[in-house]
């Protein structure tokens, strides 16, 4: 089942799964939910797929009440397929006297009864550990680097837009047979909130075709900035390999005017008609890796060999 | 003492806060572009007994979610204690199943409260006598807004030619406790249908005898249609006067308008909701149940 986040992408992985995709949500007049499963649940398993991207809480407290509603109606297990887990960047305390709402969000879907909790390239994995139930973590990579490889550019070096990705930029250097890795240097100041300072890059991308990836592209800040910085330092090209296309405030202008080349999302977020339609968004779905993971969890196999 | 406040109603806080002599800062509660949260608790709370005020009102999502985050950010700040004044719950209609394969959504924003590891919550006028026993861990203050209606009937001398109506049969109970605490008062009660599937409301039958003046109670008014189907058959069975009493205003964009071309005299609400100016109308007056909570908080939590 699903709710009202994105329904496209429950459809498709219903479809490769060849199950229906139920659809319990409706909203009163003040603006509450309602949730009502029509289906007999009894000694089912219940895949509810909802990622929790704008409006973030109204999406989230509908999944807190697809599980409450699931759990009730006597369902043997209920995994919460969450391929974009919203608050996930709260996901420390970096002040005094804030909350790591992250957390919260965590055992909220514990509490009303979660079995297990499916995400893609979560913000950071330790989050796994806000539950006693299982989580598994997925990787937009598995959609991502086939979309890349049938670019077949020569030359290729991974740039992270930020030090917290290297990791991941090493990941995919070495699933694209990349020359290098590149990194770049921002420093972002808590106490303004979302702007970023693009300052220092380490690697050389003189005439390369660097491949940014990232986690997340929110209002696009980080991406476009590094994309500038890379082309001043001389990358011949650049394309921006991002899992959750949340594209927020003036993304698409940022994306618009700077020298970005191409930037691949996934469809973990419902994708608005302007940013799946914009000359330089290209867009691969998420929902093979989705319904294979669904299935192998139905089926008791392993999922680390799907892990790319 | 400390008082924190959300966004929902910072007013009532600083008004609470006001009352108790305790200093009062608002949060710091930033928006992102995406709709998420960040709150942050301004000034220092450890070994403090923390009181958060918080209507989960409309949008009631975004309140409730920023309510849970505030109470994460106080418990992990070392507070000495922990009240939640919540005094509107939202999704409290939703308090059963009411057809299969639905969720209790009252259920769950309880569960999730007490959670959080708080020790108290104070709340107004819930709309069934059966929600207390949802808390299972916290202890709960059930205030009531109907002292606060009972001393202003009594100031208008609005006992006399007057009965007290129940706009539907499930709040007969609210209309016979303030009958009692106006020294027994004559009550009647509409009986109301609502289509569950619709929500269409139609009022036909009055059971009880009609006075000069009607005095209509409720505990919610939402769209305003209830009072509006309420005051037509009352004015049909001959009433003169129709004052409205109802504790929370969870108004919808329409009802300013409805219960201003309603034929009644006046509409009393509480400030358990923050009433927006946009829906404030001339027929509207809001009476405030802050001295109630600021009272209440004096007094040691009861358990349940």
């Amino acid at each position: 089942m699903t709710g009202r986040s994105n329904v496209l992408l429950a459809k498709q992985i219903g479809k490769l799964l060849k199950k229906k995709v139920h659809e319990p949500v409706s909203i009163f007049s003040d603006g509450e939910v309602r949730v009502r499963i029509a289906p007999n649940l009894r000694r089912r398993h219940v895949f509810i797929i909802q990622p929790t991207s704008f409006p973030v809480n109204d999406h989230l407290m509908e999944l807190i009440l697809m599980i409450d509603a699931a759990r009730r109606a006597s369902s043997s297990e209920i995994v919460a397929v969450i391929p974009y887990f919203g608050y996930s960047r709260q996901d420390r305390k970096e002040m005094p006297r804030v909350p790591i709402s992250s957390s919260v969000v965590a055992r909220c879907l514990e509490a009303v009864g979660v079995d297990r909790i499916m995400t893609v390239d979560i913000h950071s994995e330790q989050q796994q550990g806000f539950i006693k139930g299982a989580w598994d973590n997925l990787y937009g990579s598995y959609a991502l680097i086939p979309a890349l490889k049938k670019k077949h550019l020569k030359g290729i070096i991974v740039g992270s837009p930020d030090k917290g990705g290297v990791a991941r930029a090493t990941g995919y250097a070495k699933l694209l047979r990349a020359d290098g890795i590149a990194i770049v240097y921002k420093e972002r100041d808590v106490a303004i909130n979302n702007s970023s300072e693009t300052l220092e890059m380490v690697g050389e991308v003189k005439g390369r075709n660097v491949i940014l990836v990232d986690d997340i592209i929110d209002t696009a800040g980080t991406i476009t900035g590094a994309s500038d910085f890379l082309k001043r330092r001389g990358a011949k090209q650049v394309i921006a390999a991002v899992t959750h296309g949340l594209f927020n405030g003036t993304s698409l202008e940022r994306i618009e005017k700077s020298g970005i080349d191409k930037v691949i999302v996934t469809d973990t977020t419902a994708l608005r008609d302007e940013v799946r339609k914009h000359p330089k968004v290209e867009m691969v779905s998420i929902a093979p890796l989705l319904a294979e993971a669904i299935r192998r969890v139905q089926t008791g196999e392993s999922i680390s060999s799907l892990i790319l | 003492m400390r008082i924190v406040s959300g966004s929902a109603h910072s007013i009532l806080a600083s008004e609470i806060a006001t009352i108790l002599r305790v200093p009062f800062a608002p949060s710091d509660i930033h928006v992102f572009p995406d709709g998420e949260k960040r709150v942050r608790i301004d000034e220092k709370i450890v070994g403090e007994n923390v009181v958060v005020v918080q209507p989960t009102s409309p949008p009631v999502d975004a309140n409730c979610m920023e309510l849970f985050f505030l109470l994460d950010a106080v418990k992990r700040s070392g507070a000495a204690s922990i009240c939640a004044v919540v005094p509107y719950i939202g999704y409290q209609r939703q308090d059963h199943v009411f057809v299969s394969g639905e969720a209790v959504s009252l259920s769950v924003v309880i569960k999730i409260l007490e959670s959080a590891g708080i020790d108290r919550v104070v709340c107004f006028d819930l709309h069934s006598i059966k929600i207390p026993q949802l808390f299972t861990t916290t202890s709960l203050s059930h205030l009531s807004a109907l002292p606060l209606f009972a001393e202003l009937i009594k100031k208008n001398k609005w006992m006399e030619e007057s009965v007290l109506v129940s706009p539907d049969m499930g709040g007969i109970r609210r209309v016979k406790q303030l009958s009692r605490q106006l020294g027994n008062m004559p009550y009647a009660s509409i009986e109301k249908n609502r289509d569950l599937t619709t929500g269409a409301v139609s009022a036909d039958i009055l059971h009880g005898e009609v006075a000069k003046r009607a005095l209509i109670v409720d505990d919610i008014i939402s769209s305003g249609r209830t009072v509006e189907t309420a005051a037509a058959l009352l004015k049909e069975k001959g009433v003169e006067r129709i004052y409205v009493f109802a504790t929370h205003p969870v108004f919808s964009n329409e009802t300013p308008y409805v219960l201003q071309n309603a034929p009644v005299e006046k509409v009393f609400v509480t400030n358990t909701i923050a009433v927006p100016k946009e829906k404030q109308f001339g027929k509207l007056e809001v009476l405030s149940i802050a001295p109630l909570i600021a009272e209440e908080l004096l007094k040691p939590a009861t358990s349940n």
